[in-house]
């Protein structure tokens, strides 16, 4: 698998400047919404909030130009990037099939890939058959409690109305 | 001090069955990010509906204190907070968990809960009546300024860059913007996205901001999760003991900050363990360990949550105001029992309240066996599951958690969004705990700021509005106590040791 490779601290904290020019990005655009609304009460306390934002992101960056500090960041040496897009997109392709195959299904395949992810051990014969078995009884366990015992409506999917 | 009957009705075997389900049944809810102390009694609610009330309020007492503590398992373990009391829980319990001290922590979050739940119980049995007028003086620029002095938190949370956390407080702050504003119905911040005119949920974007970031970093390395010592250390309770005793003053504060906030109407256990947490920071001589898994921070938490579950109750049985929202279940199933609530009822009904009360301090009492137990059973689960294991199950609890909380699947995207969007800036040096903490104070702090606005503008005494209310001139003086103390106490031990290096 692909590793992360960081270099050692620079004399300036690129990243926390880059992040916050992206802050000014987001206050802008929430100023610029802020126009759009009628009413005082809906855009006094954004709008100021947005305000504050671009200055307090301005003296970050003035402040680095000034006074060069370290990345402050908080980087993990050999950390595997696909397994990290892996879990974030397993997640997010799993609730977004939610509401057409459910929530046993798209739990189950949810739990199954990132256990895929999470594995750095060997797939014993014991693992192949034990960890797939306690994981579905997991999935099907907090479906019963949520959905029998809390009541909670959740997504029972096109397939099965 | 009511009689000694109350007690006795209050220890009958059915009672006592009762605290101690509802604290069980509480604490293994609160333990499940996204199940909430206020969902926890809800859903528990109808089956109190045929009991008679002084057991039906025991047995949702109990189920909120255990609930209230259960969260501190998630916020130690995991670093997701069980329920948004136990924020502030994560900033040291975690370190703590994560250099070996997970079992250390989880027992002394359960001292700490237990001494705060008997100090707020206490102070409903005693000062019941004087102290929910406190609750009718508290009006919008009160609010605003307590709104205010929880965000000077962000100078303790920024963990050495003070611009970098007030960025991420301003992030926080219009975060809670989105979605449809409170006061004038407005819609901001959606570009359109139905996904995103419900708002923010706080405790999705909890679950996302502190969860999803460690299952990210949990998949990228094969490193164990929590650093573990082999050798079995039990409860670690005489430590934890001798701890609690050495800090003691904070523990006490923290209870009486934590009953105090828990008065007020809608400010509830997240607000009351942050500000007791800012005070025990900024009074500590260990301040600058506050974040790196210090004791200190875990106690004055957990005892100021667990404090408001006993202030909440004074504006809810005395004036019917309910004091944090499981309160409001708790008024709604009273109401349905046939209890009115009032000035009157510590008089009219005062078998069942006493009862009730006597009650409390039961199921508090109890929380420490229940607590430990299932504390170190949570404990052990944490640090013996293999990987492969732990981060599917508690990625798969963050969704179906978020999902229950308003049965939406946009708050799931939501709170994963938010949990890459955490990950990504935490990489840059910006914390999470600033954005929720703008997350949580903000509409609290626009709502205060502006109704006081709107009738400062109406009264034409705006600065008096602001500034000229005794209780707001309080909370400003803490506010820039709380900011200044840190430059103060540096410059005055400055000065003290360069009188010592004179001498």
């Amino acid at each position: 698998m692909q590793t992360d490779n960081h270099s050692p601290p620079a004399g300036r904290d690129v990243g926390g400047m880059v992040m916050a020019v992206v802050f000014i990005l987001v206050a802008a655009v929430s100023l610029w919404d802020t126009t759009t609304m009628a009413d005082a009460d809906s855009y006094v306390f954004p709008r100021a909030i947005a305000i504050a934002m671009i200055a307090f992101s301005i003296a970050l960056i003035v402040w680095n130009l000034v006074r060069p500090s370290p990345d402050d960041g908080s980087p993990v040496e050999g950390a595997s990037t696909p397994r990290r897009v892996g879990l974030v997109a397993a997640m997010l392709i799993a609730t977004a099939l939610m509401p057409y195959v459910g929530f046993v299904i798209s739990g189950l395949a949810v739990f199954a890939a990132i256990m895929g992810f999470a594995m750095y051990d060997p797939w014993t014969r014991f693992r192949v058959i034990v960890y797939p078995l306690v994981g579905a009884g997991i999935v099907v366990g907090f479906y019963a409690i949520f959905a029998e015992l809390l009541l909670v409506p959740l997504p029972t999917g096109l397939l099965f109305d | 001090m009511p009689g000694i009957e109350y007690l006795l009705d209050a220890l009958t075997p059915i009672n006592v069955l009762l605290a101690l389900g509802g604290v069980i049944a509480g604490t293994i809810i609160g333990s499940l990010p996204g199940l909430t102390a206020t969902m926890a009694v809800a859903v528990l609610v109808p089956i109190t509906f045929t009991m008679p009330p002084a057991s039906a309020l025991i047995l949702m007492g109990a189920i909120y204190t255990g609930a209230i503590y259960g969260g501190a398992y998630a916020a130690i373990l995991l670093n997701t907070p069980g329920t948004p009391s136990a924020i502030a829980t994560t900033f040291d319990g975690f370190p703590m968990a994560k250099r070996g001290d997970g079992d250390l922590a989880v027992t002394l979050a359960c001292l700490a809960s237990v001494i705060g739940g008997l100090v707020g119980a206490a102070f409903l049995l005693m000062l019941a009546p004087p102290l929910a007028d406190v609750a009718l003086a508290f009006g919008p620029v009160e609010y605003f300024w307590l709104a205010v002095f929880g965000l000077t938190l962000i100078s303790a949370l920024s963990e050495g860059n003070l611009l970098k956390g007030l960025i991420g407080a301003c992030f926080g702050l219009l975060l809670a913007c989105v979605g449809v504003a409170e006061i004038s119905a407005d819609i901001r911040f959606t570009f359109g996205s139905q996904t995103l005119l419900g708002g923010i949920e706080t405790v999705s974007a909890l679950i996302g901001l502190y969860c999803i970031p460690v299952l990210i970093d949990l998949v990228a390395t094969p490193d164990k999760h929590l650093k573990v010592t082999h050798q079995p250390r039990g409860f670690r309770f005489l430590e934890s003991v001798a701890i609690s005793w050495k800090h003691k003053l904070n523990l006490l504060r923290s209870s009486v900050v934590g009953t105090l906030v828990g008065i007020l109407p809608g400010a509830g256990g997240s607000i009351a363990g942050l500000v007791a947490y800012s005070e025990a920071r900024r009074s500590s001589k260990r301040s600058e360990h506050f974040g790196k898994g210090e004791p200190e921070g875990i106690q004055a938490t957990e005892s100021a949550n667990n404090a408001t579950v006993g202030g909440g109750f004074i504006p809810t049985l005395v004036l019917g105001i309910p004091g944090t929202p499981p309160d409001a279940v708790i008024l709604g199933a009273l109401l349905i029992q046939g209890v009115r609530t009032g000035p009157n009822l510590f008089t009219s009904e005062g078998s069942i309240v006493f009862t009730f009360i006597y009650g409390l301090f039961l199921a508090t009492i109890l929380m420490l066996p229940v607590g430990l137990i299932i504390g170190r059973y949570a404990y052990k689960t944490i640090i013996t599951v293999p990987k492969a294991m732990l981060v599917p199950t508690v990625g798969f609890m963050t969704m179906i958690g978020t999902y229950a909380i308003r049965n939406s699947i946009s708050d799931v995207v939501i709170m994963i969004t938010l949990g890459v969007v955490g990950w990504v800036l935490n990489r840059f040096g910006y914390s999470p705990s600033p954005i929720v903490l703008g997350l949580i104070l903000g509409s609290i702090a626009e709502q205060g700021f502006v109704q006081a606005w709107t009738i400062g503008a109406a009264t034409e005494d705006l600065v008096g509005m602001f500034f000229g209310r005794p209780i707001s001139l309080a909370i400003i003086a803490l506010i820039l106590l709380s900011l200044f103390y840190p430059l103060i106490r540096s410059r005055w031990l400055g000065g003290t040791r360069r009188k010592v290096r004179a001498d």
